[in-house]
Order: structure tokens, then sequence, then C-alpha cells
């Protein structure tokens, strides 16, 4: 504290004297000035304002154009000076031509170069600019340096030059002011950026140029307005020690890198996993005998499962992994123990929602392993190491490390941070087991009870697109895919992952017949996918205007006008139905994208569902459906059905064993007194 | 009351640039703008629309090249500059695809040799060009560069970006104004996609021309057909993402069975009818560039769409 | 506009007497809505719902046969503009033309040819359809001659006269008249006889007039002489002129704007001054009867290909048959690849294994032609069907090894399939571009 009182820099203090400074300084200027190798005079200035700035007028003129901005003020002064006094001698570069920047614009645009940083002032320790430097380097970023810094690095032996991405602007911090005229010109370049459009320069700058700021002690009052003047640009201004107030980030000097490129975004991807065993989806179907296994866990012979959180970012540290328990070491060839898997994901983009979607992966990525192998999933896993990898120096941290390396290489959008706990203790084990299933109840209980009213947007699919050019699948949480393997909650997490993919989202709008389910934003939807071959989309019906099919539903249900009621035969059943056709010969007849009144392909949960026939009625609609699918869905079918108080209901509907023609389908239905005969005609 | 069918279009094709002459900052001695359709594939009114263009292929390293174009043009694909020459004023194709090839060698590093090649073709002709570049994501960044530097101003057609390597060629493209190739595995909606994605690293639409990819004659080729036919018909049903003029280029023609295969009596010609009735089937399907390399097959081209066309010849500003 | 089958079904008896050959009336609604079914199949239609649903259910285009016996071909019933909306269902009928003007010995060698020659692709053979005859001499006599010599051949071949005197066609039908030949064709001058000709001998007609419009009035003419099997000749200058109408002529006639389009096309790609692109064009753009001369193998060979190709049924891929194949010389120790049937990924791989020059065995099982992705999240790829293909196809007496090579995205099957059939399973790269690679780094590691 008393140490930090006599060094501290007022931030917004030296910020106001130093803009007050620069004001009354522009009027000083008497040269003209001009940069050689550029097309685009004073950047900063001309990215902003479209002038062209040479002289006193000009930069007069620009700088109050721009409400008197510190960082116009600079690049005038500067490019004065460097008229006045000529260019600093090597190393220093100054100012940097066009076509170098275009290098470095394709460097950033091609991925090479993650990010720019600007490291600028007077390091108080040696040692300390060249750690950064080194770990900049490390993370792919371009960095550039102003003011002693630069003889700082040198002195250490540190190598400076476009080569090793350390660019030396010059040998004061004012001179960082060429970082901010290259990005101006990097978004002129490549960035589509009109001279003269400031808001897009900002916008640019802001959200496509991954820039950071470094400051160290030692600037004067007019660089503190400079390199302060830089947020409105969206560079993070981290500063080490010495500063307080204003909005800069006080960071360590170990940290500072990794703090700067988490504020701005920039992730490093990952490209390997240091561990040793091979990691590769060729493993994936390989299964480890018992003849074969080191260890197992779960599975039945003990007590495991596999979690994924989502975290905030402070609450946990990328790559951490940690086991709480014994090592492989102490487990004995061919022992079963207990295993907690708990994955802690933190990200800007993360939601809660995704939870469960991830950890399904656990299940890919552990499989991945040359020698690690799991089934199942939630507390339910089996996983088991193989001799040969722990002959080989696998251990359970090492799972840890595989798991971590995965998830961020295969999410690196979603994904900031992962960190990994591997619980061996069979105490542990047991306690956390037990938070982890409040934790799948409470998922359950989420998605069973989400309800088509309580969500304004559905989501559309055109993953069959290729067989079925104008088809598109809107699946709402009571109504999934017809394929049955994508539901609401499936469409929607693919969309915030990959917007441009195959899941889009539908505004579902305002509700034109609610019985039926047809909503002005599906139609509108609908009408633009099927490039206008379908004009309206009723989701709950069968008999006005049903979905379009693709090929792949599951089960096809139709109408029996004869006998008032709909009847539903699925992929499975080969025979020739009441209607007078096979499932075959109908789905070759609705399938390709067509509308067919009367006809609607669906997922076979779907007759689960409330909605299921809430266009004609309800499920007393329904007639027939074949014996096998009519046992596989009969305990949950029975309990809908009681729930709605249809409690005898399950026997009238009929199956094959029971009528195969319409004739006697109808002496059926009549002798067991179905409800359908007595509802509202179909047709 | 003339009897006419309707389509109810409701969109264009977007237009690209290939080559820049001197007014324009280049050294082409002519430039085209490709796409603008309105309707289905030659049944524009409108007069000053113009017929397909015909690209053809060379390449760097003739090594891995079709032995037929080796023994038709003989010692011509080992001067590469002669080559190029004689595609323009003897072939007399539109344009010229430069094949870098030799960058397929394993632990290929000599670029700056890249850089040469490139000077060397564009001085050896003054049309507009076509690179296809590596597809090595080692050397791709490097090699994309080069061609985008060495080809800065001349508006070239760099090749080819996939979902999943598409950064360096876009790179190029930005840095150095270029226009740029994009294709995706006979999926309209994967092609879809990838113009979004370039978009979104900030390629422009009038920059990118789709490569839908197409599979030989009998290998395939009825799904490019297909994939050529939906991408147009989104685009005139107003889909903007899809609104680009399409290449079509099948590499794999001179090397199936039935050429491969011939009595070498009558191989070229099978060779020819192989490429010829491709790039025809294609163009009626909306492929705005047919791509060839036996140099036989593209007068016949060009006479056929003289026909199909039944106006003047390709579009050029001189 | 086409009736969808609900509302088709609302002016059937709805008896479900089963008369029209269909268990339910909902079935035959079905079909008629389908454009598969003759609405005259019901026997208790009244005639106004008859007229109704006629016109509206009947195949928007006319199903025209030409020929008879073993080489007859049909044409029409098409119902979309591109095939990928549904599929071309007839593929075009293409003939070689000969000149009454040739000789009898060259007129019979180029019967024999259409008659002989057979291109097999892919499990088909691919031929050519028919001869048309040319009455280039302008004399009645010696057409008919031409004609005879093409029928002494006995090749049974779909004829297709192309005379404008009907006198002359008159002639040749003595020697054709009864085996369905083509006529071409009625124009504004001669359409009450050749009408009547068409009538006479029950044989399809070529209806030729030189814009949309008065073809529309030349069919209306002709079929109220009589005339129902048609096909339209839109004659066209160039083939600018042959895309713009084929195709108006197809968009008309599937939006049931115009019945009297609702014919097949005809196209005489050997006076186009341009064959092979009015071939291709031909194919692609809707022509059903497409006249040429006599091809050389190259341009054959890829127009029966082109035909094949765009007359594939896009929903139904194409497969190879299993058995294992061979990439080259494959000795004992080659290498043994595994994959599906569909012909794109046989293909494929092939022709990557070609390039990397590495002798090998192919062994395609059979998914139905589903592609790998498809057919291992169908579960038609499993650890039985690899077993069961490895002992039908005698495999292992044709290698020494236990080795096989599974395709990357089969690879959850790997250690079935290692359990089931005792072979070691190397899990291949996903893109078959990169089996070269694979083959020169992985697969040498095994040797």
């Amino acid at each position: 504290m008393m140490r930090g009182m006599i060094r501290m820099t007022d931030v917004e203090l030296a910020k106001k004297r130093g803009e007050e400074h620069l004001k009354e300084t522009i009027p000083a200027i008497k040269k003209t000035f001009a940069y050689e190798d550029t097309a685009y005079h004073l950047p900063i200035s001309f990215a902003l304002t479209g002038t062209a700035v040479h002289d006193l007028n000009t930069a007069r003129d620009v700088f109050t154009k721009t409400g008197n901005n510190p960082i116009v003020a600079s690049e005038c002064l500067l490019a004065e000076k460097t008229a006045t006094s000529g260019k600093e001698n090597a190393p220093f570069t100054g100012f940097i031509g066009d076509t170098v920047i275009r290098k470095l614009g394709y460097s950033l645009v091609d991925g090479s170069i993650l990010g720019l940083a600007l490291v600028i002032g007077t390091p108080d320790s040696p040692g300390t600019a060249a750690a950064i430097c080194r770990e900049l380097q490390e993370k792919y970023m371009l960095t550039f340096l102003a003011g002693p810094v630069i003889s700082s690095l040198s002195d250490n032996g540190v190598k400076l030059g476009l080569e090793y991405r350390l660019i030396p602007l010059g040998s004061t911090p004012a001179y960082g002011i060429h970082f901010v005229d290259i990005i101006a010109r990097v978004a002129m370049m490549f960035g589509g950026v009109t001279p003269g459009d400031a808001g897009r320069l900002l916008a640019y700058a802001a959200e496509r140029a991954k820039a950071i700021v470094i400051v160290f002690p030692g600037l004067s009052d007019d660089e503190i307005a400079l390199v302060d003047g830089m947020r409105v640009l969206g560079f993070p201004i981290l500063s080490l020690g010495d500063y307080s107030g204003g909005a800069w980030i006080p960071s360590g000097a170990d940290e500072v890198v990794r703090k700067g490129m988490e504020e701005k975004g920039i992730r490093v991807n990952i490209t390997a996993i240091p561990i040793p065993m091979g990691c590769s989806p060729a493993f994936e179907g390989k299964s480890i005998r018992k003849e074969e296994m080191y260890v197992e866990f779960g599975g039945g012979r003990s007590t495991a499962f596999e979690l994924l959180r989502m975290r905030s970012p402070d609450e946990i540290k990328d790559g951490q992994v940690t086991v709480i328990g014994p090592e492989i070491g102490s487990m004995k060839e061919g022992s079963a123990n207990p295993l907690g898997i708990i994955i802690e994901v933190a990200g800007k983009m993360m939601k809660k929602d995704y939870e469960p979607v991830l950890e399904r992966r656990i299940h890919n990525f552990v499989n991945y392993g040359e020698g690690s192998w799991h089934v199942a999933q939630r507390d339910l896993i089996w996983v088991r190491l193989s001799k040969e990898a722990v002959a080989k120096g696998v251990k359970i941290e090492h799972l840890g490390k595989l798991l971590a390396g995965k998830f961020r290489m295969d999410f690196p959008q979603l994904l900031d941070a992962v960190a990994v706990t591997l619980i061996t203790d069979p105490v542990k084990v047991a306690e956390a087991r037990k938070d982890a299933e409040r934790i799948y109840e409470e998922r359950d209980a989420r998605i069973k009870g989400m309800r088509d009213n309580e969500v304004n947007t559905y989501y559309s699919c055109t993953l069959c697109q290729t067989f079925a050019p104008n088809h598109v699948c809107v699946i709402t949480p009571e109504r999934p895919a017809l394929c049955g393997a994508i539901s609401w909650l499936d469409g929607k997490i693919a969309y915030e992952i990959s917007p441009s993919g195959a899941n889009q989202p539908v505004e579902k709008g305002a509700v034109l017949n609610a019985q039926n389910g047809e909503f002005e934003g599906v139609n509108r939807f609908v009408r633009k996918a099927s490039h206008g071959e379908i004009d309206r989309c009723s989701l709950y019906s069968v008999m006005e205007y049903p979905m379009t099919c693709c090929g792949c539903f599951e089960a096809i249900a139709l109408m029996l006008p004869e006998v008032n009621g709909i009847m539903v035969v699925n992929r499975e059943f080969k025979g020739i139905t009441p209607s007078g056709m096979s499932f075959s010969t109908l789905a070759g007849t609705i399938g390709g994208g067509a509308q067919t009144p009367g006809f609607a392909g669906i997922s076979k949960n779907y007759i689960l569902s409330d909605r299921f026939l809430q266009g004609e009625g309800g499920i007393e609609r329904l007639v027939w459906i074949p014996s096998q699918l009519k046992d596989e869905l009969k305990n949950r079918l029975v309990q809908k059905l009681a729930d709605k108080g249809l409690v005898d209901f399950f026997d009238k509907i009929a199956d094959e064993t029971k009528a195969t023609t319409i004739e006697e389908l109808m002496v059926c239905l009549e002798k067991a007194g179905h409800p359908a005969l007595a509802m509202k005609p179909l047709v | 009351m003339a009897i006419e069918a309707q389509f109810g279009w409701s969109g264009t094709i977007g237009e690209v640039t290939l080559g820049a002459t001197r007014t324009d900052g280049g050294t082409r001695r002519i430039s085209y703008r490709i796409g603008g359709g309105t309707t289905l594939p030659f049944l524009e009114k409108n007069t000053t629309s113009s017929s397909p263009l015909i690209a053809f292929e060379v390449c760097d390293y003739p090594q891995f090249w079709s032995p037929i174009v080796r023994n038709y043009c003989g010692d011509l694909v080992n001067n590469l500059a002669e080559w190029t020459k004689t595609a323009d004023t003897a072939y007399k194709a539109d344009l010229i695809r430069l094949h870098l090839n030799s960058t397929r060698q394993r632990n290929f590093t000599e670029i700056p040799a890249v850089g040469k090649t490139v000077e060397t073709v564009l001085a050896a002709s003054s049309l507009p060009l076509i690179i296809e570049g590596s597809n090595e994501p080692k050397i791709d960044s490097e090699v994309f560069r080069q061609c985008g530097e060495s080809g800065q101003g001349e508006r070239l057609l760099l090749g080819t970006a996939e979902a999943s390597h598409y950064r360096s060629i876009a790179a190029a493209a930005l840095a150095y104004n270029h226009s740029l190739i994009a294709q995706s595995p006979i999926d309209v909606n994967l092609a879809k996609q990838l113009n979004i994605l370039l978009k979104e690293i900030g390629v422009q639409r009038d920059h990118i021309v789709i490569d839908p990819y197409t599979g030989a004659l009998g290998y395939g080729f009825e799904y490019s057909y297909s994939a050529i036919e939906r991408i147009r018909f989104a685009a005139l049903k107003g889909d903007t993402d899809l609104a680009m003029p399409i290449i079509c280029s099948a590499p794999d023609t001179l090397s199936i069975k039935e050429v491969r295969e011939a009595d070498p009596a009558v191989q070229d010609a099978i060779a020819v009818s192989w490429e010829f009735y491709t790039g025809i089937a294609a163009a009626a399907a909306g492929a705005e560039i047919i791509c060839v390399r036996h140099p036989a097959t593209i007068g016949m081209l060009r006479q056929a769409f003289a026909s199909m066309q039944a106006r003047a010849g390709p579009e050029g500003v001189q | 506009m086409a009736l969808k089958a609900l509302d088709i079904y609302k002016l059937l008896p709805k008896k479900n007497c089963k008369e029209c050959g269909d268990p339910t009336c909902l079935t035959f609604a079905m079909k008629l809505a389908g454009g598969k079914a003759d609405v005259d199949l019901c026997p208790y239609l009244d005639e106004q719902a008859k007229s109704v649903l006629g016109a509206t259910t009947r195949p928007p285009i006319r199903l025209v046969k030409v020929g008879v016996g073993e080489r007859f071909f049909k044409v029409g019933e098409e119902t979309v503009l591109y095939r990928h909306e549904k599929t071309f269902y007839h593929p075009p009928g293409i003939v070689f033309q000969v000149s009454d003007t040739q000789s009898a010995d060259e007129i019979a060698a180029i019967t024999r040819r259409v008659r002989d020659e057979t291109f097999t692709r892919v499990g088909t053979d691919l031929r050519f359809s028919g001869i048309a005859i040319r009455n280039t001499s302008g004399s009645a006599e010696t057409f008919a001659g031409a004609v005879a010599t093409v029928e002494h051949q006995q090749a049974h071949l779909p004829p297709v006269l192309i005379a404008s005197d009907p006198a002359a066609l008159s002639a040749a039908l003595v020697h054709c008249g009864s085996y369905r030949p083509l006529l071409h064709a009625a124009d504004r001058k001669n359409y009450k006889e050749m009408s009547a000709l068409s009538r006479k001998h029950g044989c399809p007609l070529v209806i030729r007039a030189p814009t949309i419009d008065d073809l529309v009035q030349l069919v209306k003419d002709c079929t109220a002489e009589g005339a129902q099997d048609i096909v339209l000749d839109p004659a066209p200058e160039n083939l600018s002129a042959f895309i713009t109408r084929s195709t108006q002529i197809r968009q008309l006639a599937i939006t049931r704007s115009v019945p009297e389009l609702g014919y097949p096309v005809w196209l005489d790609a050997s006076s186009t001054g341009y064959q092979d692109a009015a071939l291709v064009l031909g194919i692609v753009k809707y022509a059903s009867v497409i006249v040429t001369s006599p091809l050389a193998p190259g341009p054959a060979k890829a127009c029966l290909t082109l035909r094949q190709n765009i007359y594939t049924d896009p929903q139904k891929p194409i497969q190879m048959n299993p058995g294992l194949y061979h990439v080259g010389n494959p000795g004992r120790d080659a290498p043994v690849l595994m994959t599906v049937n569909f012909s794109l990924t046989y293909f494929t791989l092939e022709g990557y294994l070609e390039s990397s020059r590495v002798p090998c065995f192919m062994l395609i099982v059979d998914t139905e032609g589903l592609s790998v992705l498809t057919a291992v999240a169908a579960g038609k790829l499993n650890e039985t069907l690899v077993k069961d293909s490895l002992k039908k196809f005698g495999v292992e007496n044709e290698v020494a090894h236990r080795k096989l090579i599974i395709p990357g995205y089969a690879s959850p099957l790997s250690g079935r399939i290692e359990e089931a059939t005792g072979w070691k399973v190397l899990v291949g790269p996903r893109d078959a571009a990169e089996i070269g690679d694979f083959l020169h780094e992985e697969w040498k590691k095994q040797e």
C-alpha cells in the first residue's frame, strides 16, 4: 500500500492531462508530412474521416471532426515528427509500408496469426518482458513493441523482427500509434471498410481485429491518453502494476497474456494431446476383452458414473486434470474399481442446456483412446483400460487429459476452458454419484415437461434434403423429427453450435389454428424453404396441410375414411395394411417432399405425444397399428392413456392379428365400440 | 397470344469478374463478367448474355498429368510457357487454368518456384487465369500467399476452398483482390454453408464461384448434374447464398476405365467425346466455366455453344 | 393442377368394390394422384366425375410405344422438369438413321450394328434403340425398298419412317406397318393423310410445326382426325431453339396448362449440324425420340452412358454386384479393402486405388446400395455381413494373411468384425483420397 501510493499513476487524471496537452500541441504543427509506401495517407484519420491528412489544416480539421480524439492527435503529431527528424534507425521500424501490412493481414485472415498485441512502456525488471513476449510467440500472436521495452528485450538477447513476430516500432511509447494505423489499414484492405466509415472501422476493430494492449510503467500523460483512446476500438488494456483507475485491467506478469487473450476471446487451438496412447476415431470400434483388460470400472462390478457440468470461467482452470484417490499403480490387475468422471466446462457461448449433449461425447472420446473403452452413459457406464496401454505408461490422469483435450479440440468456439476430475476413492465416488443422480433427474424433468406453447421458436432440419429437395421438418418440443433422431432440444443446440448448419430457428408467429397447430411464422418458413411449393403446414394434423415427408420417417399415419379413423404403420411391418397398401407402397407415394393430405410421416415416439392426432380430435382416432409396434409402445402408451382417462382404449386399437382388410377392421371396431366411429367425419 | 411457360423466378445469379485489363490495373487483354442469369440456362431473352467460358487446364508437373494429354501435346507439356501460349493462340481457350500440381509432391517446399511459375504463365498468355493451388495444410498458407502476390492486380480465380480448409485461399483472395472457387461434395446444403462461412470471413459474394464437384460421366456425373440444377434453381428462387456462377471440372474424366483402356487408335476420340458430353451437359444444367484437358475438345465446345446460344461468343471487355 | 389423393377420394364411389383391381378406393385414389392408374377402371364413376378426374389424373405426358417385340421402347409419362424432383422415367429411344439413297449393304450393316452392338456398364446392357429410314430420294419405291432391306435383317428393331410424302410412307408401311413404326411427320399441309395413315396402322405419329402456338393448333387438328399416340417435333432451327421449345413444352405439359403439349418430344440430332451436342441436349432436355447418324465408338459410348446416368432414379442408388474385385494383379499378400456396394463409393475408391499403384482386392459387400455412413447408421453394414461376405467370396483362398482394411467411417464396427471373423481389422481413412498414403505407410508397416 505504501509503495503503491508513491508510484501509482491515476489513469483518469493522466488521461485528461494528456488529452489537453495533445490539443494544445496540434496547432504547433508546421511542416507537411507523408509516409512512404502507403495508399492510405495517415491511415487512422483516413479510415475515420476519409480525409487525407498532410499538414496543419487537415490535421486540425480531422482533430475537430473526431471530437479532439487523442489517437488522431497522436497520429498527426508523430507523422510531423517523423517528417522533421527523420525515421529512427534500425531496429526501429517506424511506419510500416502497405506491402508488408498486406502480408500480415493475410496471416491474420488465414489463421497463422491468432491476434495482435501491443507491448508498450518501460519494464521494471528485464526478464519480465522477455517471458511475456515468449508466451505471446508460443500462442501465435503478432507482437508490436514501443518504448524502452525494446532495448530491455534486446539487452536480454531476445531476437526482434518480422520473422520472430516481435516488431519494434519505435523508441518511445508514442510509436505505439503505428499499432493502430496498421489495424486501420487491415480494416480497409481486408475488412471492406471504406475510408470515412468510422462506424464500420470501430466495428471491425472490435470484432475482427483480435488485439490486446499490455502496458508497462513509464508512460507520459500524452501516451496514457493515446493508450486509453484505444479502448474505443475494443482493445482490452492490461496494466502491469503502476496504474490505477480507469478501465485498465491490472494483471500480474505471469497471467497477463492469458488474461488478455481470454478477455478478447482469442483461443489457441489444441492440435495434439500429450499422452502415452494414441487417440483417433479409428480406434472407436475396438473393444477390450476381459483377457486384455488391466482394470475396469462400473459395468455392474463397481460404481461408476459420468457427469458434465457448466461452470463460470473463474471456477475452473483450463486443462487441469485431478485424480482424487488411488492411481493405476495401486490398482490390481483384473480388478474392478469405482470411478467418477466429472467434466467441468466454461465458455462465453456455453449453456446449461448443452450439458447432456456434450456429456454424450465422453463415450466417443474415451473410445478414441487406443487402449481405453467405454459403454453406456450416466451412472451405467462401463470403462476399461487395456494391459497394453498400462504397460506403455497410461495412467488414470491420462484419461483425464484425453477428455480435456478432445473437448477443447472438438468445440473450439463453444468452450474456453475444460477441467477434468477423476474420482477413484470409493467413498468420494459414492457421494459424488448422489449429486450426479440429482442432476440427471432434473434434466429429465425439464425435457419431459417441455410444451410447445412454452417456446416461441421451433427448429427446422434439412439433413435429408439430398433426397427430398423441397422437404423441411419443423421440430417442436412435442413433435420430434419424423426420422426419430432429432428432438427440439437437439435442433436448438445444433443451431447454437453451428448457426449456418442444417438446423435453423423457425419463429412461430401468430396462431392461425390452434387445434391443427398452424402458425403464421411456420407457414412463412415452410413457403420459403420449399421454394414456394408448400403454402401452409399444420403441425398436429394429418388431414389438413400435414408436414411434408422425405423418406426416412419411422412410421406413417394415414386416414381410413371408411372407419373414420387414422391408422399407423411402421417401417418394420412388411404386410398389407387395411388401407390396401403396404408401408413401402405408401412410402413411395408420400415421400420426396410431397404434402399429401390424409397422410403424414412420423417418428414412433410421436405417437406418445399429446399432440399426436390433435388436429383430428385426439388419440381416440387411432384405429390400427402393427402389433409389434403396439407392444413396443405398450407400457408408455397405456400410462399416457390412463392419464387422459382412456383406460380401456388401448385394447380397442386393432392390429394385424385382429384385422388385415378394411372390412375386417370395420367389424372389429364396431364390436369393440371404438370411439372413432362416433367422432366427427374425417372426410 | 403466344403461349409461354412461366417459371416464377425471383432471383438472379450474381456476377463475378475474371481477369483485369489495363484500365483496371491488370495486364489481361480481356476481362470476363460471368453470371447474371435470370432464368434457366440458354433461355435468356437478353441478347447480351454470354456463352459458357472454356478453360484449358495446364500444369507445372506433367509427370502427374494424363498420359493421353502428354501424348497429344508432346514435348509442349515440359515447357509451361509454350504450352500456355499454345493453349491461347492455337487451342483458343477462353481461360487458362494452371494446376500447381508440383505442390503434390511429398514434402514440397519450393515456394518461390511457385511464384515464378505463376509469373511465367501470366507472361505467356494475356488471357484471364485460374490457379489451382496446393491441398496440403502445411504449405497452403505460403503457396496461396505466393499465388496471390504474384498475380496481384490480375483478378485471378483461385482454387479451391473447402469447408475444412478455406482460410488461406480466402486470405489470398482478400489481400490481393482475387476471386475464389468454393467446392463442396455434391451437396447443395454444404455448398450453401461454405458460402456462408466465406461471407463470415469477409469474402464478398461477387468473388465466389461455386464448384459442386463434378464426377466423371458414368462415375457419378448425374449427381453433379442435379446439384448444378438445384443450385441454380435455388438461386433463381431468391437464395442469395447460392446465387453464384458455377464451374465444372471433371478431373477424373481422362483416367476412367473406358478412356484408359480404349484402343490407342480411338483413345483420343473417346477422351474428347467424354469431355465434350460432360461439358455440354454441365453447361445445359447451368455451369458457366467448363474446364477441359484435351485440346481438341475446345473447338467442339465452342461451336456447340454458339448454336446453343444462337448469339455471339463470350462477352468480353477489351 | 394435379389433384391430391384426398380430393380424388372424395369423388370416388367409396364402395371398396375392388373391381378396379385395387383393394380399396383409397389405394385407387393414390394411384390416380400419382398418374399411375386409368380413371376408366372404375365402373361406378359418372361421366362428369370421370372427365374431371380424367383431366387431372391422366399422366400429363402420354405414354407412346414404338416398335413391337423384345426391342420395343416406350416414352412419355414424365412428371417433372428436373430429375431431382422425382426422376425421369423413360429413357429416350436413340435411333441410327439410314438414307434410302445408301446401298443395300450399307443399310444392312447399320441395321445389324444396332441389332448386335451392346455396351455393358454397371451390370446393364446399353444399346441403341431402333432404325430411322429417311426418304432422301423422294421416291416412294426406293423408300419402300430401303425399309424392306432393314426388315430383311430380322433385327426386329423399332422402325422410324421419315418422309413428307404420305404416299411414300404408305408404300413403306407395307413392309413394317404391323411393327408399330413411328411416322415423321404430319405438318400443316399433309396432316389429314398422315393422321389417316397413323390411324389405319395403329402407329404413333410425329407432328411438326415451327412455333409452339402452331404445334398446339396442329395437335388439335390431328387429334380431331383421330390421332392419339403423338410425338411433337418443334422443328428447331438451332440448338438454342430446341432447348427453349423443349423446355417450354415440358413445363406446360406437366403443369397441365396446355394439354395439347402433353406428348413426348422428337429431336433429329443429325440435321442440326452439331450432332453430338444435340444428342447431349436431347438426352438432358426432354427429347424422347432422338435420331442420329451412326456413331463412332467414342460418341456412342459417351451417349449411351449419359442416357443411363440422367435416367437413373436419384432416389435409388445404383448398386454394384457384391463380390471380390481385383485392382491390378493382386497376389497372396495383397491388401484386402472392404467397402459397400454403392456404385459411387466403389468407383471412387477404385479410382484412388488405381492411382496408388498398389495391387489389391476390393471386397464389396451388399448394403443394398447404401453409402458407408448410411449403411453403418442403419445397421446394414455389420459384422455378420462382413463375415458372410468373406466366406461367400472365398477371400481366405485368395490371400495368405488375415488382415482386413475397413473404411474410416466404419470404425465403430472394428472390434465386432474382428470378433466375428477372426481377422485383424485395420481402420482406413475416412476420405478415399487418402487411401494411397494409407497403403504406402500403414499397410507397408504390416508387411
